[in-house]
């Protein structure tokens, strides 16, 4: 057990390791980092869509594998309090609806957005992507006007 | 090709467990964020923009080949569409109220946490729509691209 793991690093420790994770992914293989990128991939190749799977789909893979590997050392999980403003103001099987529809909009959106927090936000805005760029400023503003308003009604 | 998916697996595992250890994993932390109450996130995901952006430059300066695929490092940029701003509002939408996104539900899923479950059956549901949706206008041109065909003459 790594008792620091259960402390967030500093804000300028971490963004700067996500960014090389960015600059890796090219450095490797000249590919732009997305995580919706690889659930689509993994979608289009049960629904027949795709023959083979992508490197995302594999990237996508890792980062389950790289939570259980926190979790292996850290010991603990960071948190274990059910799962955010949804459990506390819902029951269990209306907050079970409620994801089911916020991930039918995460879904919709990123994919024809072309990325999610990962593919427009990191991937897109380190190209320097003017579509990325307004995609992430976009759902950006849209996620702190709709958290406001839910903070309003609850 | 072994070696490229196992070097997309362990980017992947390096990013989940970054993503972990930031605790942006935990719904509350990116509530506090969206509520303008944590400048944590903001922080680390500038600097991370910020990072990621001077290495892609660095890389292409000097030329680099992917060490892997052994492709001149290189990326196309793409102007905004309608769908870049509907698609990302609709996308706010999901996020602000799960408050988890993508990366996030990916590592929450290796850690046990199986309110998971759920957000991720509606965003491969939402992934099937945009693609059904995506291949509609071709399948409506496919009568009319198959009409020369079937009419020789």
């Amino acid at each position: 057990m790594i008792e620091g793991l259960l402390d967030r690093p500093p804000w300028f420790v971490l963004g700067p390791l996500l960014g090389l994770v960015v600059v890796a992914a090219f450095a490797l293989l000249n590919e732009r980092v997305g995580v919706t990128g690889g659930f689509s991939d993994v979608v289009e190749r049960v629904t027949g869509r795709r023959a083979a799977l992508g490197w995302k789909a594999w990237f996508a893979l890792g980062i389950v594998g790289g939570g259980a590997l926190f979790l292996l050392l850290a010991g603990e999980r960071t948190f274990s309090h059910g799962y955010g403003w949804l459990t506390r103001e819902l029951t269990g099987p209306v907050a079970g609806l409620v994801l089911i529809g916020a991930g039918v909009a995460i879904g919709y959106g990123a994919k024809s957005s072309g990325g999610c927090t990962s593919g427009n936000g990191l991937g897109g805005c380190t190209t320097g992507s003017a579509a990325s760029l307004t995609a992430t400023a976009t759902f950006m503003a849209t996620a702190i006007a709709v958290s406001f308003a839910i903070k309003a009604v609850i | 090709m072994t070696r490229v998916r196992l070097a997309s697996v362990l980017l992947g595992a390096g990013f989940g467990f970054l993503l972990s250890w930031g605790q942006f994993i935990d719904p509350d932390r990116i509530r506090d964020m969206l509520l303008l109450r944590d400048s944590y996130m903001w922080l680390m995901f500038a600097s991370a923009v910020a990072v990621g952006f001077v290495g892609l430059r660095l890389l292409r300066r000097a030329r680099a080949r992917a060490l892997l695929t052994g492709e001149p490092v290189s990326w196309t940029v793409a102007r905004p569409e309608r769908r870049h701003v509907t698609g990302a509002a609709i996308f706010g939408v999901g996020w602000a109220v799960s408050d988890v996104c993508p990366g996030p539900v990916a590592a929450q899923l290796g850690q046990g946490i199986w309110w998971s479950v759920p957000l991720f059956a509606g965003i491969a549901l939402g992934i099937v729509m945009a693609l059904r949706r995506q291949e509609q206008p071709a399948r409506e041109r496919k009568p009319l691209a198959a009409l020369p065909a079937s009419n020789p003459d």
